[in-house]
């Protein structure tokens, strides 16, 4: 059996003339929660489309439990649950109705799970779809994607629109039901400190890139902000890894990348430095301010979605 | 078991939930001998990821505080761990430097700031006023 769930190489796609995703490759492995992280129009839904067969690459490779999505669309779905970022579903079933609706496409729909998650969800099953909140119209979502318990489950940043308090009953959910049975999960999100409780590992995705893709811990250890003199900075630009860099006067804060190597740089140089522990806003932030100095042409465009 | 994980934290998730369970240990809360809860148990309860509780209490297995015996559960051994001491230790350091700093900026005198210490230490409750293990836990 094919160890990776999802396998994408250096996949293009560009809507008329504007490139949305440039080259993007990454692995997740079975068994794993993915998070991958992108601020908006960075390429998120459009990837997570590519990987369900929705939209036509331009080139790259993908291959989803082993699945080409493009050449066996139908037979993919039937495996993995999805819950898209703007899920419309027909708005005058009731709760109830959608669900025996939906049931009969997935060989192995579970009632009771269905059940189950309806009164977790607090979900009211007469009432009709269009009346249902934003929450509730996720929780739903949720429902129909997880009931046929999916070996892969792909959700198009399930965060939002929820509360507080029922993102972290999702973030349960996700690890009761999904990691707890070995499930793999690919999930899109804007907020970092919601995935890093639950993640295993995550990617950084911005302007169609892929930035990063690390487990959180690793992440953490490795991207640092170092703050020193201006002069000594200098003296080690060339041999550090820099993010981002900030300069205040005779003093400069810079964010880097391999931490380790740059320890033994400056304790080699006898360089005085201190060193800052950061969050994972920060270090996405030092990732997404890094890579647009390096490519000041490519100013963020807006993700044009296909009228399909 | 009380643990509280602060979410955006510069603070890895793993190390606020290790550096909590040591400090529950040290102060006597979690006794010798007693069982702490199970990896999938604490995971649903903190909403955090069963693999990230695991790696904890291997950690802290390999650092002698936690054992996990086969079949019952993991348990608290009683033991302190040096490493852990040592490294308790600096940051505490770290955080007085902070605070005299502060000081400084607030405009009081050495023996201003040392009477206040003082008096910091003379507010902590003796060990026979209090069950072991509460008040000063963090």
């Amino acid at each position: 059996m094919n160890e990776l769930a999802i396998d994408v190489q250096a996949v293009h796609k560009s809507f008329r003339s504007t490139q949305v995703l440039r080259g993007v490759t990454l692995q997740v492995s079975r068994g794993k929660t993915f998070a991958f992280l992108g601020r908006n129009a960075a390429g998120k839904t459009t990837l997570i489309r590519s990987l369900l067969g929705l939209l036509t690459r331009d080139d790259g490779a993908i291959r989803v439990l082993g699945i080409d999505p493009q050449r066996e669309p139908l037979e993919l779905r039937r495996r993995i649950g999805y819950l898209a970022e703007d899920q419309t579903m027909y708005g005058w079933m009731r709760v109830e109705e959608i669900v025996c609706f939906v049931a009969p496409f997935y060989p192995t729909w579970d009632h009771a799970l269905a059940a189950k998650y309806l009164s977790d969800f607090e979900l009211p099953l007469r009432t009709r779809v269009k009346h249902l909140s934003k929450g509730q119209n996720v929780r739903l979502g949720l429902v129909l994607a997880l009931s046929h318990r999916p070996e892969l489950v792909i959700l198009d940043d399930p965060a939002l629109g929820l509360d507080p308090i029922m993102r972290k009953q999702f973030n349960r959910d996700l690890i009761n039901h999904l990691q707890g049975e070995g499930r793999t999960v690919f999930y899109s999100s804007h907020l970092l400190y919601e995935v890093e409780p639950v993640a295993d590992e995550i990617a950084i995705l911005d302007q169609g890139r892929i930035l990063r893709q690390a487990d959180t811990e690793s992440l953490r250890r490795d991207v640092k902000q170092i703050v020193l003199s201006r002069a000594a900075l200098n003296r080690a630009h060339n041999q550090l890894k820099i993010l981002d860099e900030r300069i205040d006067g005779d003093h400069a804060a810079v964010t880097i990348e391999n931490f380790e190597r740059a320890q033994s740089v400056l304790g080699r140089e006898g360089i005085e430095h201190r060193v800052v522990d950061l969050n994972l806003d920060e270090i996405f932030e030092a990732y997404v301010a890094g890579s647009r100095r390096k490519s000041p042409d490519a100013v963020a465009q807006p993700e044009l979605q296909p009228l399909i | 078991m009380f643990l509280r994980i602060e979410k955006g934290s510069s603070v890895a998730i793993s190390r606020q939930i290790a550096d909590q369970i040591a400090t529950l240990c040290a102060s006597g809360t979690m006794k010798p001998g007693e069982q702490l809860p199970s990896v999938r148990e604490l995971a649903r309860d903190l909403a955090v990821n069963q693999n990230t509780i695991l790696r904890v209490y291997e950690r802290l297995c390999g650092e002698g505080l936690l054992e996990m015996r086969h079949g019952q559960g993991t348990f608290a051994t009683g033991r302190v761990s040096k490493t852990r001491t040592a490294a308790h230790r600096a940051r505490l350091v770290d955080e007085l430097r902070q605070i005299a700093r502060q000081a400084t900026g607030l405009g009081l005198t050495t023996d201003e700031l040392h009477e206040l210490l003082t008096e910091a230490v003379d507010s902590i409750p003796t060990a026979e006023a209090l069950p072991a293990g509460r008040g000063q836990t963090s």
